[in-house]
């Protein structure tokens, strides 16, 4: 391990060998449109390496020249409070970026610059400020001399309006500048009193005898130290050793005293008043805060009962869109491959390559090409709300009733999408800033049963509780809900750690959502999926192929599907499940629906309804029905939540998600069956 | 009736002006709030209270919505 590297994050892009562009700024100041703006559709959405946040990069050709724009993470500072920041930070120590575009919402100028300053203070100079949504600041009343700003700040400053395209030609001209070293820059940074400047100047005359220096800018250390940043702490602490370091702690301690306030708080007040004095400078409106439509739209989209019912009906109709369109489009993919299987079969000579080929790869890569269409039209759909500024009043409203089970509010929207499938429920749990939050919302996500257990459940009911057949689906959603929230309490307090989010959020302006922008995410984010879920899917059907085919196909009792499921018998006979419902169940891994489909290939009848139900209803007691539903709901997430899980939270998580839906459908299995049997039912 | 000068974001009513003199609570939570602006010396206007819902204060043209906890942590000395 490389100790000088400690915050650093060193990209690879350096080695490709283009210059490397890099946008930084608060959420919702149009960052992103910038990015389309910058790369048009030459662009690709991935991880940042190790975490769930979503990097994306892409190629702006400006004349016959290329450079590679990485966006950063949206942050309101850079401080190490929450991996988004840190991630920005570490990018922009490592020197990464040749030139770094800071976008600022000119309707908001004083907090946007509060990151500008922090990025100055770093000590990076080749910075170029976008003073965006300049339309909208018009609006308010707010103006400015650009000339001015630009020597009062230190950088060039282009006016942008994202939205129109407007500035984003000589922002181009501009980058493409500075990349080659035509522009200088004095980037301005804060000074702050007396008692602060000394204590700086102390600590960084310590820092600067040490390597640091060579590595870092020992005033941002200096800073960061005062504000009891952890990062920097362990960093610094590394070359100081404790002595020392315990010595400038108490230096820090005495001057808290003296402003009987932590410093983070006395440093950002005097960031803001010296940002306060720059822009009395080169604003020559500020504009009056007014109450707009807009805050009029809040207070009811906002309200805890409105503002349910309109949630409530925007949800219904997210569904009627993405099913509609999504369903008959998914059904015609399965077909397509199954047909597509069966055309070629005659052709394969060999048995075994057939059947790896026809069963194993064609049906693996049909099941994740089937998913495509829903994948793709949820994202759609809520890039349109998320992009409306709808998204953040919803999650607004659920705020109060999510945090009960210690998510946020933000997490109901992948719990509602769950109902329809798992997959781009957990791809949307990326929405969510928090580390903790998203890790949890994605590991109890998988208990919301999903379209194709509702299969399972409503054929099971109907089959063995015809009177009372709608209860008890309803009994059974009702169980693994309260299942999912329950589980998100414990797991939130003993399994994953980390303080719980506060709750503050911004209501970004209403806007209407761009179908473009939509339409290039939703696809960029669903080809993701398939890179990603897909090998997951891919080996998982390969291996219940070869379980179900050999030494012999199923039905025979000697394929290994059903040995194994023999070996599982002991096991499952604990909830009153014999080795059939065993080998439906490690079907049901591939897709759930396959639960009941498995019971027809056993009995040799295929898919001859009437005679699964009068079978069925011969080979298992009601009791036994109920749970088999219901521990189909629960068990093991399908192999195409797994893989979504895996994507994007890693399979430390996707391991722990398979093993406590496992332990948890046992334990309720078990549970249920013998209350059942003790009951006398 | 006295009017306080100093009360807690969770006392003042709807359009009332002020600036923030104090955020108090854990590290954590204030360095959020002080990265999105609100600071000792920033000014906000009270766009909704806290009943029912959230909290809504204006800084400039931003908007944010903010839970009960949060507006009791929030010292603000009102405007006359």
């Amino acid at each position: 391990m490389n100790e000088c590297h400690d915050l650093k994050y060193i990209s690879k892009n350096k080695k490709q060998g283009l210059r490397v562009i890099a946008l930084a700024g608060n959420p919702n100041v149009g960052k992103t449109t910038i990015f389309n703006g910058l790369t048009g559709l030459r662009q690709h959405v991935g991880n940042w390496p190790g975490v769930t946040v979503e990097k994306k990069e892409g190629i702006l050709k400006y004349h016959d020249k290329e450079f590679l724009v990485i966006d950063l993470p949206g942050t309101y500072s850079l401080t190490a409070s929450s991996i988004d920041e840190l991630i920005a930070r570490n990018f922009l120590l490592g020197s990464n970026a040749d030139v770094v575009v800071d976008i600022v919402d000119s309707s908001s100028l004083m907090r946007n610059l509060f990151l500008t300053m922090e990025i100055f203070e770093m000590g990076i100079k080749n910075v170029i400020i976008a003073l965006n949504k300049i339309d909208i600041a018009k609006k308010r009343g707010i103006s400015f001399d650009v000339k001015k700003m630009e020597k009062v700040i230190g950088v060039p400053v282009i006016p942008t309006n994202a939205k129109s395209g407007e500035g984003v030609e000589e922002l181009k001209a501009m980058i493409s500048g500075m990349a080659e070293g035509k522009a200088t820059t004095n980037p301005i940074t804060p000074i702050y009193d007396e008692p602060i400047e000394q204590e700086i100047g102390h600590i960084s005359g310590v820092l600067s005898e040490t390597p640091l220096a060579q590595w870092y800018n020992v005033r941002w250390l200096a800073i960061k130290l005062l504000t009891r940043d952890q990062e920097v702490i362990k960093l610094v602490l590394n070359y100081l050793g404790p002595k020392k370091m315990d010595e400038i702690l108490i230096h820090i301690s005495e001057l808290e005293r003296y402003y009987k306030h932590p410093l983070d708080i006395v440093i950002a007040n005097q960031k803001y008043e010296f940002i306060d004095k720059l822009m009395h400078q080169f604003v020559i409106h500020f504009g009056e805060v007014h109450e707009t439509f807009s805050d009029c739209m809040d207070k009811i989209l906002t309200h805890p009962l409105y503002g349910i019912f309109t949630l409530l009906g925007v949800f219904y109709l997210l569904f009627k869109f993405v099913f509609t369109i999504g369903t008959p489009l998914q059904e015609f993919l399965d077909n397509t491959f199954v047909s597509f299987g069966q055309l070629i079969a005659p052709h394969i000579g060999n048995e075994t390559l057939r059947g790896l080929i026809v069963n194993g790869i064609i049906g693996g890569v049909g099941s994740v090409l089937s998913f495509f269409p829903l994948v793709f039209l949820l994202f759609v759909a809520m890039s349109i709300l998320e992009d409306s500024g709808y998204m953040a009043r919803a999650a607004t409203v659920m705020e109060k009733i999510m945090r009960i089970f210690g998510l946020p509010g933000k997490s109901f929207i992948p719990m509602v999408l769950a109902f329809g499938c798992n997959v781009p429920a957990i791809m949307s749990t990326r929405t969510l800033e928090d580390e903790r939050d998203r890790i949890l919302t994605m590991l109890v996500n998988p208990l919301v049963p999903c379209s194709a257990r509702m299969v399972v459940i409503t054929f099971l009911t109907g089959v063995f509780f015809s009177k009372h057949k709608a209860l008890v689906a309803v009994g059974i959603y009702a169980i693994s809900l309260f299942l999912a929230l329950l589980s998100a309490l414990i797991l939130g307090k003993f399994v994953i750690k980390g303080e719980e989010s506060p709750f503050v959020m911004e209501l970004p302006e209403y806007a209407i959502p761009s179908w473009k922008i939509a339409l290039i995410h939703s696809w960029e984010r669903s080809k993701e999926f398939l890179r990603k879920a897909g090998t997951v899917i891919l080996f998982g059907s390969i291996a219940i192929w070869y379980l179900s085919s050999y030494p012999q196909a199923m039905g025979s009792g000697l394929s290994y599907a059903e040995k194994l499921g023999k070996v599982f018998e002991p096991f499952t006979m604990l909830m009153g499940l014999d080795w059939k419902a065993a080998v439906s169940l490690i079907f049901g891994i591939i897709a759930k629906e396959n639960v009941i489909a498995t019971y027809g290939v056993i009995y040799g009848i295929g898919e001859n309804e009437e005679a699964l139900i009068m079978l069925m209803r011969v080979a298992m007691t009601s009791l036994q029905a109920f749970v088999l539903a219901l521990v189909t709901t629960l068990y093991i997430p399908c192999i195409a939540t797994i893989g979504a899980i895996r994507a994007e939270g890693g399979n430390k998580w996707a391991t722990v998600a398979v093993i406590y839906n496992l332990l948890l459908s046992s334990i309720i299995g078990v549970l249920v069956y013998n209350i059942g049997l003790f009951l006398g039912l | 009736m006295v009017i306080l000068m100093y009360v807690r974001l969770s006392q003042m009513r709807e359009g009332e002006r002020g600036t923030v003199v104090d955020v108090r609570g854990g590290h954590r939570a204030r360095q959020r709030l002080l990265g999105m602006g609100i600071a000792p010396g920033t000014k906000i206007v009270v766009i909704k209270t806290g009943f029912p819902g959230p909290y809504i204060i204006a800084l400039g043209s931003t908007r944010l919505a903010l839970g009960r906890g949060i507006a009791e942590r929030i010292i603000v000395r009102r405007e006359q």
